[in-house]
């Protein structure tokens, strides 16, 4: 078990670095020459030799001559900066911010919050529904309740994230008026303590009520039928015809062989919601998370901020895919003999 | 789900009834007993019997064929003009109503109609007035809302604006009414009817873009109304008691005098239409006037044009008797002959200038902005140009339906296109890699794995910002496939390679083995072929994705950019609150039809993959 842990973390580890290169080699894809940017002012007043010799001095001040392969090191911080010091991703500089004139660092702190609140309570409310749901389905299948909950989920699953978005903005702050339309917090409001987190909340709570609800449609199906698979099995005949209760064949037999396939999905749907499901959601609603920062960003051209937000995502997926293996383990006994 | 009964015996299957034609046409073969089955009837055959018994995968089926075909047929009759925008056009509500006067005008007998921005304001011969066509331009200025003391009165002349609209009575009381702003409705003391002691009677009244005109019959003129954007601007000193006519265009009129010369009225000419060109000379009998250029008749009956000709206003048609009278409209003319018949030249976006073949003959024509209206002899009303829009319009004034069309045209073929991408890479990188196993399996799967881990919005974003900046629309289209293609191949590419282990110990793989077949031909054209059917699953839903995440990503605005539409940034339009509060038409009917296709893709991906699964044959 810690063997395959350890194995896995190794080899996630490796993933990284290669799609942070890969991120790295795209971004300098882009034409931008700092350096250029810097110089151009002086090509009139210098001689041509000049201007050449100042320019090339300060492209090596700026790092800017050294091979990509080299950048790249001392940008992810494996490797001294021009000034002799390591400032890195690895020591924690995540570059400067063209658009904010700050570091990135200290930009992301409130969008970050905000995404991790509306992300984290989304997912509490969206498993704790979806999960009861999707076993009652598949116990009741193919009755009536079933039958309805399936037609309600194909078309919530079916819909774009954004769509339901601007229906639910329609129908809940529009018509009914119960939540503002977008925003974090009340314009100019100085609330503090309880208030401010009651305001918060009304403000995220349509976000969140759009997430759960574009969540709920495709976990629902996922665990009804895993379920359903599940409690077509003979071990489950076996238990039923021992005289087990039904309560004990669902939840212990059944649901314990089903989790396996649904924590798999389970962890791909989250990480789809922290990325791209949120970054529709905030750009939707307005609100000052992480998806809509890198939107922002990469509207601006902000590259430096764009790559450190890239990296955000994809340690967010990694560390996804590697939550998945260790429920794997969790939950099914044979994979830890296997491996 | 499966709706037919659990007792093993298939003719107690239920039948979807459209299509047990369908059935009775291409597979005429009774139903068999599993044995009998499994002798004469290939897996394929079974299957498309399975899907076809269940109706819900049926329907979606039939509504997602029509929607295809909709969107690829379509485009060829509803041409997308990427250029179009008209200011007077903006967040049109949807209907064809803007033609459509009361009955009541028709049979009371028309005294006068007047064209506005996508409404009509018309008075009959007892004086009652009539507005119809899209009058409510906001929530709370409605045309259609006509004040008490101009319903009352006995109207004789109308006037409309772009929103506002005026009436004169027969005692020469001029009425306004509509959005007060900018002063459209705030009448000159001299023309207030409590404190005008009715010493001269009024000639002529026109309302334009927030401004309005009036003559009077002793040559005076009045204007007013916006007076930022338009230059209403009059010399009074110079010109009163010798105006004869006037014609507004979108930002200026000009004057006929009484010595049949035209001039602008202000100062200093701002518009083009106001410079009239010196040759023009004294003789000139009428004139009007279009968004931007002006039209004069002349006494020998010839017609001269000057101004800003936009839409070929100034391709002046021949004419096969003497003019009696002109009136301009938006981007055109309409001219009314000696002999009764009407000629209309100028802008052809909205069939202004279709006139009736079988018109009668004309006593008198109202034009403006994209409308014309005839009146008949016999007293019928015939009508031309434009009726409305069936979608309405967006906030640059275009056409929403042609937008859909032939977004969703662009968007399936997206879709379509990179899931092609993605069956391509997936197909051939998972065959191989389930065919060899070893290293090969080993380095694919990683590459897979790397793929797979990437987080996809956010780097689709990023991909499509860096190379989507250099080039043009079209390419940035392909590129747009590209991306979704190599991004969503990891999926197909396990679940073939899966199915390749279970194949590549069949007896037919060893058969071709050993009869010498080469490897990728065993692959490709031996085994492929029997996986096709697990992989149509598949395939059927990375269409319905592909297509969300493209709209995801032109609602980002990092998909096909504008103003090339796509069902994703037609929704983009749509992320103001004001959009979704007052100008619901700009995202339900694309909205609903996106959803539905997308439905219909997975409930089609649904059936499939029952069709598929010999568990939900009850066996």
């Amino acid at each position: 078990m810690k063997k395959y842990l350890l194995k896995r973390v190794i080899y996630l580890i490796i993933v990284f670095f290669f799609v942070s290169l890969m991120m790295y080699m795209i971004y300098n894809l882009i034409p931008s020459d700092p350096a250029l940017v810097q110089m151009e002012p002086l090509r009139k007043t210098l001689k041509p030799e000049e201007w050449t010799r100042q320019y090339q001095e300060l492209r090596r001040q700026l790092g800017l001559d050294a091979p990509l392969i080299v950048r790249y090191a001392r940008w992810m911080g494996f490797m001294r900066d021009v000034d002799g010091n390591f400032s890195g991703l690895l020591q924690g500089d995540f570059g400067f911010s063209t658009s904010y004139k700050r570091n990135v660092i200290d930009i992301i702190g409130v969008p970050m919050q905000n995404s991790i609140i509306l992300n984290l309570v989304s997912t509490i409310l969206t498993l704790a529904i979806t999960i009861p749901l999707g076993i009652y389905c598949a116990v009741h299948a193919r009755k009536a309740a079933d039958s309805a909950l399936q037609a309600f989920t194909v078309v919530g699953y079916s819909l774009p994230t954004f769509l339901i978005g601007i229906l639910f903005i329609y129908i809940f702050a529009v018509l009914l008026g119960w939540f503002p339309t977008g925003g974090a917090k009340t314009p100019g409001s100085t609330y503090t303590g309880v208030m401010e987190f009651i305001d918060r909340m009304h403000y995220m709570a349509l976000p969140i009520i759009v997430l759960v609800f574009t969540g709920l449609a495709g976990m629902t199906r996922t665990v009804r039928a895993a379920m359903m698979d599940t409690l077509t099995q003979d071990y489950i005949r076996t238990a039923r015809a021992k005289g087990l209760k039904e309560k004990v064949v669902i939840y212990s037999h059944a649901w314990r062989n089903a989790l396996l396939p649904v924590s798999t999905s389970i962890m791909g749907w989250m990480i789809g919601v922290f990325t791209g499901g949120s970054l529709v959601i905030e750009n939707t609603f307005a609100l000052n998370g992480t998806g809509r920062l890198y939107w922002a960003a990469l509207t601006s051209t902000d590259y430096e901020l764009v790559l450190a937000m890239q990296m955000f995502y994809t340690l967010i997926s990694l560390i996804g895919v590697l939550l998945t293996d260790i429920s794997y383990t969790l939950v099914d006994p044979r994979v830890r003999i296997d491996k | 789900m499966d709706n037919k009964s659990n007792n093993g015996s298939a003719a107690a299957k239920k039948e979807f009834f459209l299509f047990r034609w369908i059935r009775r046409l291409f597979f005429p073969n009774k139903e068999l007993d599993i044995y009998a089955e499994e002798q004469m009837q290939s897996p394929f055959r079974v299957v498309v019997r399975n899907f076809f018994s269940k109706p819900t995968a049926v329907v979606a089926l039939i509504v997602f064929i029509i929607i295809a075909l909709f969107v690829f047929i379509a485009p060829h009759f509803v041409t997308l003009d990427l250029g179009e925008q008209d200011s007077t056009l903006v967040f049109v509500s949807p209907g064809s109503n803007m033609m459509k006067y009361p009955s009541e005008l028709k049979e009371n007998g028309v005294a006068d109609i007047a064209v506005g921005n996508n409404y009509s304001v018309g008075a009959d011969k007892n004086g009652k007035i009539y507005v119809w066509g899209k009058a409510k331009l906001t929530k709370v200025i409605d045309l259609g809302n006509i004040p008490e003391e101009v319903s009352s009165a006995k109207i004789v002349k109308v006037a409309a604006g772009a929103d506002h609209a005026l009436a004169l009575d027969d005692q020469g009381t001029i009425y306004a009414w509509g959005s007060d702003r900018l002063g459209q409705t705030t009448l000159p003391s001299e023309l207030k009817s409590n404190n005008r002691l009715h010493e001269f009677g009024i000639k002529e009244i026109h309302a334009a873009n927030q401004f309005s005109v009036v003559v009077t019959d002793d040559g005076r003129l009045f204007t007013w109304g916006n007076s930022n954007l338009a230059d209403i601007d009059y010399d009074a000193e110079k010109y009163d008691g010798h105006v004869v006519s006037a014609a507004v265009t979108n930002f200026t009129y000009v004057i006929l005098l009484d010595d049949g010369t035209v001039t602008m009225g202000g100062f200093a000419p701002k518009f083009s239409e106001q410079r009239v060109p010196d040759d023009l000379g004294s003789n000139v009998k009428a004139i009007t006037g279009s968004s931007s250029s002006i039209l004069a008749l002349l006494e020998d009956g010839s017609l001269r044009i000057w101004g800003n000709s936009v839409k070929g206003e100034n391709s002046i048609p021949q004419f096969t008797s003497p003019i009696k009278k002109i009136a301009g409209g938006r981007y055109h003319y309409t001219a009314l002959l000696e002999n009764g018949s009407v000629v209309s030249w100028g802008g052809t976006r909205y069939n202004q200038t279709s006139v009736p073949e079988n018109l009668g003959e004309v006593e008198d024509i109202f034009v403006g902005s994209f409308q014309n209206y005839a009146l008949q002899k016999d007293g019928e009303i015939r009508t031309w140009g434009l009726k409305g829009f069936i979608f309405g319009t967006d906030g640059l004034g275009r056409d929403v339906f042609s937008r859909l069309v032939n977004g969703g045209r662009m968007t399936m073929t997206i879709g379509a296109l990179s899931v092609v991408i993605e069956m391509i890479i997936g197909i051939i990188l998972g065959g191989i890699a389930g065919y060899f196993g070893g290293v090969v399996d080993m380095v694919v799967m990683r590459i897979a794995e790397i793929v797979s881990s990437m987080p996809f919005i956010p780097f689709a974003m990023i991909l499509s910002a860096v190379m989507g900046t250099r080039v043009s629309v079209e390419q940035r289209m392909y590129i747009i496939m590209v991306i979704l293609g190599i991004l969503s191949w990891p999926g197909l590419c396990r679940l073939v390679r899966a199915q390749m282990f279970a194949q590549r110990e069949m007896e037919y793989v060893i058969a071709a083995k050993a009869l010498g077949v080469k490897e990728s031909k065993i692959i490709f054209s031996h085994i492929i072929p029997n996986v096709m059917s697990v992989c149509l699953v598949s395939i059927t839903l990375a269409f319905g994705t592909s297509m969300l995440t493209e709209s995801s990503l032109s609602y980002l605005g990092f998909g096909v950019p504008l103003p090339t539409p796509t069902w994703g940034n037609m929704l983009d339009n749509a992320k103001n609150s004001i959009v979704i509060q007052n100008y619901w038409w700009n995202w339900v009917f694309v909205g609903a039809i996106f959803g539905i296709a997308c439905i219909c893709i997975n409930l089609i991906g649904d059936g499939l993959r029952d069709a598929l699964d010999p568990k939900a044959n009850g066996r």
